[in-house]
């Protein structure tokens, strides 16, 4: 059974529809990569998974729990919601640190908030500075976000969305908000957890490394998805012909 | 006893006066404001329904259209704040002191001083808060959404999201702003004048008339300059210190 299925999703702002029909799954320890055009709805794709913006149709589970389901309205409740969207992290594509607290505590804050019993508190800060340590932040776990370079910021990111243990993390292209030079320290950590097995969503536009980590590719166009596969295939020899034209631009 | 020492005396008392108007008003409009400023914010659109696309045509769906869109409570609020605004606080004092008894033919305000500083006091309360909830408005506003969206997507709850990420954000914002009128009202307060109420500047001025057995005494009017100098400079140190507190983060 698959880790995620995602069934018949659709969404219209006002007049406009974002979303038309988008069915897919992700088995667990895997690495999806979504690619498309800007405007294509990846973004509000990754967002409706979130929970940040709401369904007009369709459904998602998780786990073969349905998580969510447009034709249920008690699954929208604010309290329903807060529970299951913890199935999902999300990295966004500029970071959204906390800036009044230094790296460690972005990290721990949302674990203590929800930990009443003080006396876990230093296994959470512990489980923290682990994380920072595997993404080589170690020495910068009492910095403000201020005082750290882009590239540092999203991998303290990328550590505050893995402490509470996700299903399925969900990066929203984590490397456009930054400087050529500091993607590739990004990327070497997303490399990284897709080699532990970390089941992951990437919404990008490096093709290369959608290519290399990733193991499925879906293309996104109007809403729609138009191809997917695996991700070799998609990318080096796709068959649709909208897919190639996008896929010629890099 | 010598002149001095009188002169002092009077001037101490009449500027007790103006720390209490200048302390009721800070103690009543920093909450009412953060109120109102709810009431300019709030969404609540009562005739949405009635922009449903089945909405007739011609002037009637027009009317329809403007009528769906009305927020009642934002544009009520917004109203009365322009109306506070926009005219001066000297003429409101004299409004709300003089205005019911010219109407009703008596006056509701308590004889004496009493009914002055209840007066005056609820008048800046008011005005004060109208111009604190503009500023608070660009405070809360100033806050990128991407900060909610990060506490919900780590599943905080709306509470812990603005006490514990927002607030702190919006008071840092809010602080040099707040500031500025914090020294305006130290001034304002002597507007209070124009109703009798015996403030600093009258007991100064009343040496000019007659008060304590001196007249055409000019420099106690003057002299009330160094209150003022004096305080100011008090609270600005205060409030400096208070914006250098919240300096470790950006
Ligand atoms: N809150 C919103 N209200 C109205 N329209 C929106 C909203 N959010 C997104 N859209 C529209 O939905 C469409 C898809 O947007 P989305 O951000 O999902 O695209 P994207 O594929 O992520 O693009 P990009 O590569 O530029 O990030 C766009 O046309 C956008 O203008
Ligand atoms: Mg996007």
């Amino acid at each position: 059974m698959a880790l995620l299925e995602v069934r018949s999703i659709e969404k219209h702002f006002g007049p406009t529809k974002v979303l038309k029909d988008i069915s897919f799954s992700l088995e667990e320890g895997r690495a999806l990569a979504i690619i498309g055009s800007s405007g294509s709805g990846k973004t509000t794709l990754l967002r409706c998974l979130n929970f940040l913006e709401t369904p007009d149709r369709g459904s998602i589970t998780v786990r073969g729990e349905t998580l969510f389901d447009a034709g249920d309205r008690a699954s929208f409740s604010e309290e329903a919601i807060r529970q299951k969207r913890l199935h999902f992290g999300l990295v966004f594509q500029s970071f959204n640190l906390f800036p009044q607290y230094t790296a460690l505590e972005n990290v721990v804050l949302a674990g203590k908030l929800r930990e009443k019993d003080r006396t876990q508190w230093p296994t959470l800060e512990k489980q923290g500075m682990e994380l920072l340590d595997r993404m080589g932040l170690a020495d910068r776990s009492g910095h403000y976000p201020h005082q750290l370079s882009g590239g540092q910021q999203q991998r303290v990111a990328i550590a505050r969305a893995l402490a509470l243990h996700p299903d399925i993390l969900c990066f929203d292209e984590p490397t456009s908000a930054l400087d050529p030079e500091l993607t590739g320290e990004v990327l070497k950590v997303i490399r990284s957890l897709a080699d532990q097995d970390t089941t992951m969503i990437i919404v990008t536009h490096e093709m290369a490394f959608a290519r290399d980590v990733a193991d499925e590719v879906i293309f996104m166009d109007g809403g729609l998805i138009v191809e997917q596969g695996p991700a070799r295939q998609v990318i080096e020899t796709p068959q649709e012909e909208r897919t190639r034209q996008f896929l010629s631009r890099y | 006893m010598g002149v001095f020492s009188v002169v002092i005396g009077a001037l101490n008392q009449g500027f007790l006066q103006t720390l209490k108007l200048f302390s009721v008003t800070l103690l009543g409009s920093i909450p009412l404001g953060l109120l109102i400023c709810f009431g300019s914010m709030n969404r609540w659109m009562p005739f949405h329904r009635l922009s449903a696309a089945d909405a007739p045509r011609g002037i009637v769906g027009r009317l329809c259209r403007i009528l769906s869109r009305l927020r009642p409570v934002s544009l009520l609020t917004r109203f009365f704040v322009w109306i506070i605004r926009g005219t001066p606080l000297m003429l409101q004092l004299i409004i709300i002191y003089y205005g019911p008894g010219v109407v009703m033919g008596h006056s509701p305000w308590p004889g004496g001083e009493t009914g002055r500083f209840l007066a005056a006091a609820i008048m800046f309360v008011i005005n004060y808060a109208c111009y604190f909830s503009e500023i608070y408005r660009g405070g809360i506003q100033g806050v990128p959404v991407g900060q909610q969206e990060a506490g919900l997507v780590l599943g905080m709850t709306k509470r812990q999201i603005f006490f514990k990420v927002t607030l702190l954000q919006m008071v840092k914002r809010i602080l040099p702003p707040m500031s500025n009128e914090v020294i305006t009202l130290v001034k304002d307060t002597s507007l209070a004048r124009i109703i009798t109420f015996q403030e600093v500047i009258w007991a100064g001025q009343a040496f000019m008339k007659g008060s304590h057995g001196y007249s055409g005494l000019l420099w106690p009017l003057f002299f009330t300059g160094v209150y003022y100098l004096v305080f100011s400079g008090v609270i600005t140190l205060l409030l400096g210190k208070l914006e250098k507190k919240l300096d470790y983060f950006r």
